[in-house]
């Protein structure tokens, strides 16, 4: 634990808080950027998978990926570690700090992709590529009910879910990604739980196998009972 | 369980207890327990839908192929921003912070169309054009704001960071190019000489007068030289005579 720079300045002497976790790599990658490498290395399946979910094909997650590491590269120097006064103890600011990159960076795409419309290339990649393993299971999660119902949330909802489910961002992280309160956040992700449930319970119920075909449904909770074994 | 804080809305109580059920949760999976949490407080049927997309969200990898390849092209861009500072150190100012190929690459130069993620990088100003004299700000002497180039103590973000150059450059590679890996060029001169180079060839009727007696002069110069020689043969001739 370390007290964060400027405290004193501001007047919050004494105040102890964490420092961003990635303070070593990022200042080591400030010195010299080719040691930005050790960042691109812990971040880029997390970045990937958000832009992946975010617009659905791997082809434009490489490109909005590959923007995202270009631009935090080139801007690094210019970093400044800012956390949030009430981020929690797991908080990463840089980390922060290069989703609200990829977000930017994604949303500009689907500006672009507005200005020019093509059709969606999940048919074509699911038989471009049989033998694939990732694409495999990249389609089989797509193809999940729980998938398709997080697909079907209103932007920041979805964003909220992917970044707490997929990224394991704290509540603090998503609220400095999409800049937004702690409070609101955790409404975000509670009125998009309630949505998923809805469409899960219809999709089950519509469902003539009655869930024998899933591993998780089968276990059901009793309040009170407490733990159950997955 | 956590109860329900004076001041909050019935929503805000539910959501803060979805929260906490959800970092039990995720708590759970990180550490690979068998035991699932249960808070009879939070709604059944949000237990069951969270713990679904935790088992069915999935974390993707791209491509190896992809990571090499870009890694690679980080780690060029990273060797182009070290020598950058390099050339200009002695300077201390930073026309150029950022390294050839973000600032060449249309893809990335078009990202900062958005204010939003111009700001959030630190670029102030991006969505503006620039006024022509902009190139300049930075350099010693000229009274605009210069950055740090050692990049272990950046400024703070808006408070005398030069504007983001993507867009004075776009028309200017020479600024970037490789004329700045040699030590014997000073930053500022060669932004200098980049800044008259892209102004283009001067129309006024001065500058064609200049340029038509710098043409005149060294198409005259190969039958003066000549001259020259034959004047200095003739003497050498002269003088052998005497002597003989």
């Amino acid at each position: 634990m370390f007290v964060r720079e400027g405290a004193r300045d501001a007047g919050a002497a004494g105040r102890v808080v964490q420092l961003d976790p990635d303070r070593s790599l990022v200042r080591a990658a400030q010195a010299d950027p080719a040691r930005f490498d050790a960042l691109y290395r812990k971040y880029l399946a997390q970045v990937y998978s958000f832009a992946h979910h975010e617009l659905g094909d791997h082809h434009e997650a490489e490109d909005v990926t590959e923007r995202t590491f270009m631009l935090a590269l080139g801007a690094l120097p210019r970093f400044r570690e800012t956390a949030p006064e009430d981020a929690g103890p797991e908080a990463s600011t840089f980390r922060v700090w290069l989703f609200r990159i990829a977000r930017n960076v994604i949303a500009n795409h689907r500006r672009a992709e507005r200005r020019r419309p093509t059709a969606p290339l999940e048919a074509a990649a699911n038989v471009a590529a049989p033998d694939d393993v990732e694409g495999r299971a990249v389609s089989r999660a797509s193809a999940s009910a729980a998938w398709a119902a997080v697909r079907r949330l209103p932007g920041d909802r979805r964003r909220a879910v992917v970044l707490r489910f997929v990224d394991e961002m704290s509540t603090a992280e998503i609220a400095g990604v999409l800049e937004r309160s702690e409070g609101a956040v955790r409404v975000l992700l509670h009125r998009a739980l309630r949505s998923v449930a809805r469409e899960l319970s219809v999709a089950d119920a519509g469902d003539g196998r009655a869930a024998a075909g899933r591993a998780v449904p089968q276990v059901r909770e009793r309040p009170g009972d407490g733990d159950h074994g997955r | 369980m956590i109860l329900q804080p004076a001041g909050l809305d019935a929503i805000e109580a539910d959501a803060l207890r979805t929260d906490g059920y959800l970092d039990a949760l995720l708590a759970a999976a990180e550490r690979r327990a068998g035991d699932v949490p249960s808070d009879p407080m939070v709604d059944p049927g949000l237990r069951l839908a969270a713990r679904r997309l935790r088992d069915e969200l999935v974390r993707t990898h791209p491509s190896f192929r992809f990571e090499e390849r870009l890694a690679r092209r980080l780690a060029d861009a990273a060797a182009r921003m070290r020598l950058a500072p390099a050339a200009g150190s002695e300077a201390e100012a930073a026309v150029i912070p950022f390294p050839a190929p973000l600032l060449a690459d249309p893809a990335l130069s078009a990202e900062l169309a958005n204010p939003e993620l111009a700001a959030l990088l630190g670029i102030r100003g991006a969505a503006d054009p620039p006024a022509d004299d902009a190139l300049l700000d930075g350099l010693p002497g000229s009274g605009g704001a210069a950055a740090p180039l050692d990049g272990t103590s950046p400024a703070p973000a808006g408070a005398g960071v030069p504007a983001w150059p993507f867009r004075q450059v776009q028309g200017r590679p020479l600024l970037v190019g490789g004329a700045l890996t040699s030590a014997a060029l000073s930053l500022a001169g060669a932004a200098f000489v980049a800044w008259r180079l892209t102004r283009g060839a001067p129309s006024d009727p001065m500058a064609r007068a200049v340029r038509a007696a710098r043409a005149a002069r060294e198409a005259a110069a190969p039958a003066a030289r000549h001259a020259q020689l034959l004047s200095a043969a003739g003497e050498a001739d002269v003088r052998r005579r005497r002597l003989a």
